[in-house]
């Protein structure tokens, strides 16, 4: 049972990393805009928070698939 | 502009914070795991780490007390993704280290580095090294407590702590936890506070409706710490009919809430307290022998401010730099000051000399920078333990003799040789003595 908590405690730590990825991202293109910086440092961010979005949403059905399989131990 | 140190194994993260971190105005450098840290940490000086909590060769806190240890004071600010870090932070008290969680925001590191550029003016270079983030002093006795916690926070072995009041029980358990370097918090119940009715309750939980005003359901102590610590305080006040109920929950690793049948498995270290002497809980029906011995796999006695004068400078300092920090003060210790602290008695422990210290704090004169320490220290609890010694007119020699020789006895548990020695008689004549007075069982 604990070592299932521990599991599901990383991959929910595994989500946070995308998540803080996609913020720090959006507060570059702020001060980027607000700043008047080259554009082409806030497009790789834009992409790069495209990214985050995708691991993120990987590691949800990870979590999504250990739920499952938590509740039923044949799978 | 600060100099930033900056650990984090998420090299996109560390990428863009970098960026931020520079255009706020601070340099910065970046270490992906706490052995890079302590490279850079080596190299050069820095006002402010910014620290991730789980790093790939260890916890943010081994840095913290790598830190401590090296005698070097950054401000420190975990980075993690934990609120639950809030209640192990508690423990690592002083003003140089908070936390922020992610996701982060521009603000939160913007804030963070501003408290610190704030601060540093205020903060004393020579601020003694605190242990564990919590524990001051170098005395002997509090190396071996130090030795003691670093040993046992590698095992899983509940711990058992006693000593006098006020000599820091909960700041040690909170030291213990911090040690280990988990993630889960530590989470502190008082068995002396609690009604016989409510006890089940705090410890194992309830389901809803279980009893008159259980309107929801609620996890008990040993579920909430998780893989992390319970602090059970005056463990020995618990009614002894209660302790089979936690002497199960220890042997099962498992509880049952009050009102629901589902057992729930547990399984977080157990640190409890108590104030009672051994005797005391030998003799008297305190804590029934297999509680004991489930609770003190590994007893600690934390040494009384008395077998430690030599720390009560180093006390005196760190209590008086976190009052100058919290109000904005900068008062300062003379020699001779410090002197008259240390050869006070202090029966009411680092508690009491804390109280003291903060009474002197608010009676000293703003306009000095002196603080202003009361010609005595005088505690409505001093001195309790000896009430029954106290010599009136009309008492006889003899009685005030066999008052002593009792007295004397009892300190040393009833061990006569010892008690020969501090009477500064041979034991020869102590048995003699005893066995004048005939009646005097010890």
């Amino acid at each position: 049972m604990n070592s299932k908590n521990n599991d599901i405690n990383q991959l929910i730590h595994d989500t946070r990393g995308p998540l803080n990825r996609i913020s720090m991202q959006a507060e570059l293109i702020k001060m980027l805009l607000e700043n008047d910086m080259p554009k082409d440092k806030a497009l790789t961010a834009v992409n790069k928070i495209i990214m985050a979005c995708q691991d993120c949403s990987k590691s949800l059905q990870e979590i999504a698939d250990f739920t499952v399989a938590m509740k039923d131990p044949s799978k | 502009m600060l100099q930033v140190l900056l650990v984090d194994d998420d090299t996109e993260f560390t990428d863009v914070a970098c960026q931020i971190i520079e255009f706020i105005g601070h340099e910065v450098c970046v270490a992906a795991n706490l052995k890079e840290a302590k490279e850079w940490l080596a190299q050069q000086k820095f006002d402010h780490v910014l620290l991730d909590f789980m790093l790939p060769d260890g916890s943010g806190l081994h840095l913290i007390d790598y830190l401590n240890k090296n005698d070097l004071k950054p401000f420190i600010t975990l980075i993690t993704g934990h609120p639950s870090v809030k209640g192990m932070l508690a423990g690592l008290c002083g003003p140089k280290v908070n936390y922020i969680v992610k996701p982060l925001q521009r603000e939160d590191i913007e804030a963070t580095l501003n408290k610190n550029t704030k601060q540093t003016k205020k903060i004393n270079r020579n601020m003694p090294t605190l242990h564990f983030g919590c524990l001051v002093g170098e005395s002997k006795p509090m190396q071996e407590l130090y030795t003691m916690i670093e040993r046992v926070s590698k095992t899983s072995a509940n711990v058992m702590l006693m000593g006098e009041s006020g000599v820091g029980k909960e700041v040690v358990a909170n030291a213990i936890h911090t040690s280990t370097g988990t993630t889960d918090p530590i989470v502190a119940t008082n068995c002396g506070a609690l009604s016989k009715e409510l006890i089940s309750s705090e410890l194992f939980g309830h389901e809803k409706g279980a009893f008159t005003g259980a309107i929801a359901r609620k996890d008990g102590v040993f579920v909430r710490a998780g893989n992390g610590t319970l602090f059970l305080d005056e463990v020995t006040e618990m009614p002894i009919d209660m302790q089979p109920n936690l002497l199960r929950v220890l042997e099962n690793k498992c509880v049952i809430p009050v009102g629901g049948t589902r057992e729930i498995a547990v399984n977080c270290r157990v640190v409890s307290a108590t104030n009672r002497k051994m005797t005391e809980l030998a003799q008297g029906n305190i804590i029934r022998e297999d509680i004991y011995y489930r609770l003190a796999v590994f007893p600690i006695q934390i040494p009384s401010l008395s077998e430690r004068k030599e720390d009560i400078p180093l006390l005196a300092e760190v209590f008086l730099q976190q009052l100058n920090a919290e109000n904005n003060t900068s008062y300062t210790w003379s020699t001779e000051q410090l002197d008259i602290l240390k050869s006070n008695s202090w029966p009411g422990n680092v508690r009491e000399l804390r109280h003291a210290i903060h009474r002197a704090f608010i009676m000293s004169d703003p306009a000095s920078k002196k603080i202003q320490l009361p010609d005595t220290f005088i505690s409505p609890f001093a001195g309790n333990d000896n009430n029954s010694s106290a010599i009136s007119a009309g008492q006889t020699i003899e009685d005030l003799e066999k008052e002593l020789i009792r007295v004397t006895l009892d300190k040393v548990d009833g061990n006569k040789t010892q008690a020969a020695e501090m009477l500064g008689i041979s034991t020869k004549t102590l048995y003699n003595r005893l066995h004048a007075y005939g009646d005097f069982s010890v």
